[in-house]
């Protein structure tokens, strides 16, 4: 046993470092550069697959019945980067980031977000160094296919429900954001599993790492993206009709 | 800045704890925290700071397939080859490469490589501890009828995977500091990535710089009309812009295409490319790099 004392600075270390963890995500969730082992990497990029393919389809579909619409898409893909990029206010005093996944789920349909999601995942590893080329196909699963299909889903349920539209919308946002943040934490145990528990004990310790700051951030997404909407309902109606032949969305 | 720094000397600390003797390592750590900090300088002037630095690189004229692929390749050999020698050695040299040849400041190197930190500092932390039963680590806190410990094994695999993401990390930034988007996206057209997803990068990749304006534009305008003036009505503020944003964005995007039919736009976009020819020294450096790696896993071994 450790002397008293080494104990003592020992758990100062600790609860210093769980403190100031909660302070230092930047967008913790893209898994970064490097992480993965290759065979994940490889696994996961090929998962991606069949719905990057379905994407591909119907961006050209569309593409080829409106001209226009590659410019749209562009925008829209030029817009989830940026607000991806930004910093938004947030309670911690860190740099948070919006996801714009679940934003981008409602307005666009999860099958146009697939191939915009892959896109901006690769300028944001490239220009802004978040997330990584090896974890690519992993952060492509995580953030551009089951966050938002898990957005759209609930969105769509709500809309059949008849819920509140503000109440749906945050839900949708919420959740996608928090089921993003479950599955990277869930990939990240697959591949350091914990040498007694297994799996589960490892998802477990890594959702407990990233929730200080990753809870409170779907709240926040959540209230944003349902001002988002609101605001675009109120003045810009036209935009909202042209997003509509986009995807499956609103 | 100083929050990576601290949370870097900790995770330093329980890395080598155990290992190396108490007080050499308090030493290690607080050079590793007070190293950063002094170096480190965390600035914020402008969200693309990576692609400013691209451009303005020495090494911007090096062809540009050459280091796509050059970089790719060591970046997969760092991950494949799970040795902490082959890690380190290919993040200094990264260093090395981009600060002497491509004419990088070394504070605003580290000041990038901070940016990634703060994810593997955190997520090393949930490598590092573990429940057990019994007092098994090298460090164990009781909690909940059990221990939190840092076993020699955790220490070692953390290791090893914080090496492995550091060269990794490294090969990337060799290649964004120095290769402009649109050299990147010439290079995936070669490598015949489907024409609509090039196109849509060209084109998204022109539009940010178009949005990032207008948002600091909207931005200005709410921040000196108090928009930003508590934490309610920023939230308020925040998701106004981003609404109106993709509004005013849509209306740029029916403008751009109302100016591409009248230039006799018909549904493909050709872009100018400059020439980058390959040159002797550029290839007898990517061998030698590989070279390097190589060794580095001969000689140092897995682990």
């Amino acid at each position: 046993m450790r002397t008293k004392s080494e104990r003592r600075i020992f758990l100062a270390s600790v609860t210093a470092a769980v403190a100031l963890g909660t302070a230092a995500t930047a967008s913790a969730m893209h898994i970064m550069e490097g992480y993965l082992p290759v065979s994940h990497c490889l696994i996961w990029g090929v998962i991606c697959l069949p719905f990057l393919v379905l994407g591909l389809m119907s961006i050209r579909r569309t593409v080829s019945d409106h001209r226009k619409s590659l410019l749209l898409l562009a925008m829209s893909g030029a817009f989830i980067f940026v607000i991806s990029s930004l910093k938004i206010p947030s309670v911690t005093g860190s740099c948070s980031h919006m996801t714009g996944t679940g934003l981008a789920a409602i307005l666009f349909g999860p099958f146009a977000v697939s191939i915009l999601g892959i896109i901006v995942l690769l300028f944001q590893a490239i220009l802004l160094a978040h997330g990584g080329l090896t974890s690519l196909g992993a952060n492509t699963f995580s953030m551009a296919i089951a966050g938002p299909i898990v957005s759209f889903l609930l969105y769509q349920l709500g809309k059949k429900l008849n819920l509140n539209r503000k109440v749906n919308v945050f839900i949708a946002a919420a959740l996608g954001d928090l089921f993003t943040y479950c599955v990277t934490s869930i990939q990240l145990a697959v591949a350091y599993p914990s040498a007694t528990g297994g799996v589960m004990a490892s998802a477990v310790k890594f959702l407990g790492v990233f929730a200080p700051t990753q809870l409170p951030l779907a709240v926040i997404e959540g209230i944003l993206t349902v001002i988002i909407i609101m605001g675009m309902e109120s003045y810009a109606k036209p935009e909202l009709k042209e997003i509509g032949f986009i995807g499956e969305g609103i | 800045m100083i929050v990576t720094a601290v949370l870097t000397a900790v995770v330093v600390w329980l890395l080598f704890y155990g290992t190396v003797a108490t007080l050499p390592l308090g030493m290690i750590c607080a050079a590793a925290g007070a190293g950063l900090a002094a170096l480190g300088r965390h600035s914020h002037d402008g969200v693309l700071s990576i692609d400013i630095i691209a451009q303005r690189s020495r090494l911007c004229s090096v062809n540009p397939a050459l280091k796509v692929c050059g970089c790719v390749g060591l970046l997969i050999f760092c991950v494949a080859a799970d040795s902490v020698p082959v890690g380190v050695g290919l993040a200094l040299a990264m260093l090395l490469l981009t600060v002497a040849a491509g004419g990088l400041p070394l504070h605003d190197y580290l000041a990038l490589l901070a940016l990634p930190a703060a994810f593997m500092l955190v997520s090393g932390l949930a490598l590092l501890f573990s429940w057990e039963k019994s007092p098994v680590g090298v460090i164990n806190l009781p909690l909940a009828g059990g221990w939190l410990s840092v076993t020699a094994a955790a220490q070692v695999r953390t290791l090893l995977v914080m090496a492995k993401a550091l060269g990794a990390v490294s090969c990337l930034y060799l290649l964004s500091l120095s290769t402009p988007m649109t050299d990147i996206i010439n290079v995936l057209r070669r490598a015949r990535v489907p024409a609509v997803v090039v196109e849509l990068m060209y084109l998204i990749y022109r539009y940010i710089f178009i949005l990032l304006n207008m948002h600091r534009t909207m931005r200005d305008a709410a921040e000196s009309r108090l928009g930003y003036d508590s934490y309610r009505q920023s939230l308020r503020t925040t998701g106004q812009i981003y609404g109106n944003l993709l509004a005013l964005s849509f209306r740029k995007a029916g403008a751009c295409f109302d100016a591409m039919e009248s230039r006799c736009y018909d549904g493909e976009i050709r872009f100018l490319e400059q020439a980058k020819p390959l040159r002797p020294l550029h290839i007898l450096t990517a061998a030698g790099l590989a070279l390097l790696a190589a060794g580095l896993l001969f000689a140092g071994g897995r682990m």
